[in-house]
């Protein structure tokens, strides 16, 4: 894989396994990019911090995933996020001159040219993608990087094996459908920019998994552009026009479908709500303060902090001073897996139940097994659902991308659904204008992975739901209906 | 170009900000682009410029009395596979510091036991 090998070579003084020792911060000075890792085990995640400047930010989280492990010779790390990749680690013996202990040390960084468009346009260069005029164009906006890159994972990779189908199965008449993807960074102006480029690259149809904050300010930027924008993860709703569709979960189904079961098992019924701040988290408490009293429970204390929070002592310390019986956590990305990781060093599972509407099974595996233990969360798709469409579903992507692809969640499947949901809406539409495709697509029903799915207007779509529990290793789920 | 200036360049907001700006279009003379950039004088503007184009970020184009400016996007696809090479030799340097100081540790460590072993 890969276009481009980078390679680093230097000469250590010291043995393979010394050196091999102080990879990680934790058991010695993190040489390897402040790398983060519960277990270095094949399988397991792994994050690096790239000091990458940027238009934005001056760092860059790579999530990764280790392919392959011989300690102390051999670490391979496979990314997708902000760019698939791979990063090799090699150590050999090569005794010093002096004819002491000594390894040769190299690093090997294998991207292609997708990662470097990725790279180039993180510092502000302008990269086009060449269209063929038999091409539809379509556009994905993604979290690619920022926080909400740790809900990204596996978008990429289904809208790729949607369009596949899609082209397998004739294209849309006659053309073959092109996927151009945009990274807002999980951030707002940044996702408006990245619609622009899309647009201007041809795209009559956005579809954005991002957070609602970015997709409130994109519809709103492109007001005049006359495109079909398409929201395809959980979000509150309430931009629904002729040229704006909001699919995926709905908080107050979310909340109405888990709080009960949650408030059953751990026998408590006050509550703190604490969420990232923003649009969507605000709605959510909003509908959960609804929720909450018609189900006989009280909110003990609500707290808010900015995307981007790292340190979450400080509002730990104020759940556990109210003696809450259960939180509600509305954080997203790394700021959940942050918020989840501190809660369970900090105690709190020892006296709270805890729902994160936001969690999925990329985040899940972040937090780590120790820390998600016990965790609920509930939307329309969790990837241990027991029916044969998911069982399907899963040996394509599995057959497609490999053991070691990034688990499957909500919003990747929803991300694959949407691509397949907008080909069958463009199809029966005969005519490229997104206000008829819109039209279309507004009553636009089909089955999934995650069971049948009906859009019923620009805002509402009928499936079921799941509450899940996280156990080590995944989910146990339950279907709610 | 060395890296050093890319990462000089890329640090003040000022010169982001003239690059999300180019970013959006082919080319802007120096006068639009000094109206775009509102919160510093045309003359800073200047000399941001000259910066982010010694640094290879940037390209100039002098027609008649006017220059213009865009991103240099040749130069930057072979300055970025530097710059992750850079990358990489510095966490490779960073192996050879960490084992320096955990000998200096250890060597502190063992001093340590013999001194506590002399009292």
């Amino acid at each position: 894989m890969g276009s481009v090998v980078v390679l680093a070579e230097r000469h250590v003084d010291a043995p393979a396994d010394t050196i091999f020792a102080l990879l990680q911060p934790g058991a010695g000075a993190g040489w390897l990019f402040d790398v983060t890792c519960d277990r270095l085990a094949p399988g397991a995640v792994i994050s690096l911090q790239l000091p990458l400047s940027g238009l934005n930010e001056d760092g860059v989280t790579i999530l990764g995933r280790i392919a392959h492990l011989r300690a102390p010779w051999r670490l391979d790390i496979v990314h997708d996020l902000p760019w698939r990749g791979r990063l090799r680690i090699r150590l050999d013996d090569a005794p010093s001159d002096e004819g002491g202990p000594g390894t040769r040390l190299r690093l090997l960084a294998d991207l292609d040219d997708e990662g470097i468009a990725w790279l180039l346009r993180h510092r502000g260069v302008r990269v086009t993608e060449p269209l063929d005029p038999a091409e539809r164009p379509v556009g994905l906006l993604l979290s690619k990087s920022g926080p909400g890159a740790v809900f990204a994972g596996a978008c990429e990779q289904l809208a790729a094996m949607a369009v596949a189908e899609i082209n397998a199965d004739g294209g849309i008449r006659g053309q073959r459908l092109r996927l151009l993807v945009g990274d807002d960074a999980t951030d707002p102006a940044t996702g408006a920019l990245e619609a622009r480029r899309l647009v201007a690259a041809g795209c009559r149809t956005i579809l954005a998994a991002t957070t609602s904050a970015s997709f409130a300010r994109i519809a709103d930027e492109l007001q005049a552009a006359g495109v079909l924008l398409v929201h395809t993860l959980m979000n509150e709703g309430g931009l629904g026009s002729e040229l704006r569709m909001q699919l995926g979960e709905r908080p107050h189904l979310q909340l109405a479908a888990a709080t009960g079961p949650l408030m059953d098992q751990v026998g408590g019924r006050r509550w703190f709500l604490a969420g990232n701040d923003y649009v969507w988290p605000r709605v959510v408490h909003d509908a959960a303060k609804r929720v909450l009293a018609r189900g006989g429970a009280t909110v003990a204390g609500e707290a808010f902090a900015p995307l981007g929070t790292r340190d979450f002592t400080p509002l730990i310390e104020r759940i556990v001073a109210t003696q809450a019986d259960l939180v509600l956590s509305s954080f997203v990305g790394a700021d959940l897996v942050a918020f989840e990781r501190q809660c369970h060093a900090m105690g709190v599972r020892e006296h709270c139940g805890s729902l994160a509407l936001a969690l999925d099974e990329p985040t899940r595996e972040r937090i780590g097994d120790a820390a998600a233990e016990g965790l609920w969360g509930v939307s329309g798709y969790f990837e241990q659902l027991d029916d044969e469409h998911n069982a399907a579903f899963l040996a394509r992507y599995r057959g497609t991308f490999g053991g070691l692809a990034t688990p499957v969640s909500s919003i990747s499947e929803g991300t694959y659904e949407a691509l397949h949901l907008y080909a069958a809406a463009a199809r029966d539409a005969g005519e490229d204008e997104p206000r008829v495709l819109a039209r279309t697509l507004r009553s636009c029903r089909s089955t999934f992975a995650r069971g049948t799915v009906a859009i019923e207007g620009p805002e509402t779509v009928v499936q079921d739901l799941f509450v899940a529990q996280a156990v080590p290793g995944g989910f146990a789920v339950d279907r709610v209906g | 170009m060395a890296e050093d200036e890319v990462f000089d360049a890329l640090a003040d907001p000022v010169r982001r900000e003239i690059l999300a700006v180019l970013a959006e279009q082919d080319e802007l003379s120096a006068g639009d682009l000094a109206q775009r950039i509102e919160r510093v004088g045309r003359t800073t503007v200047s000399s941001h410029l000259r910066i982010l184009r010694t640094a290879g970020l940037i390209t100039e184009d002098r027609r008649g009395r006017h220059r213009f400016y865009a991103i240099d996007t040749e130069g930057a696809a072979r300055d970025v596979i530097r710059l992750l090479q850079r990358l990489l030799e510095g966490s490779a340097d960073a192996a050879r510091a960490a084992v320096e100081e955990a000998r200096r540790d250890d060597d502190g460590a063992t001093a340590d036991r013999a001194g506590g072993q002399a009292m």
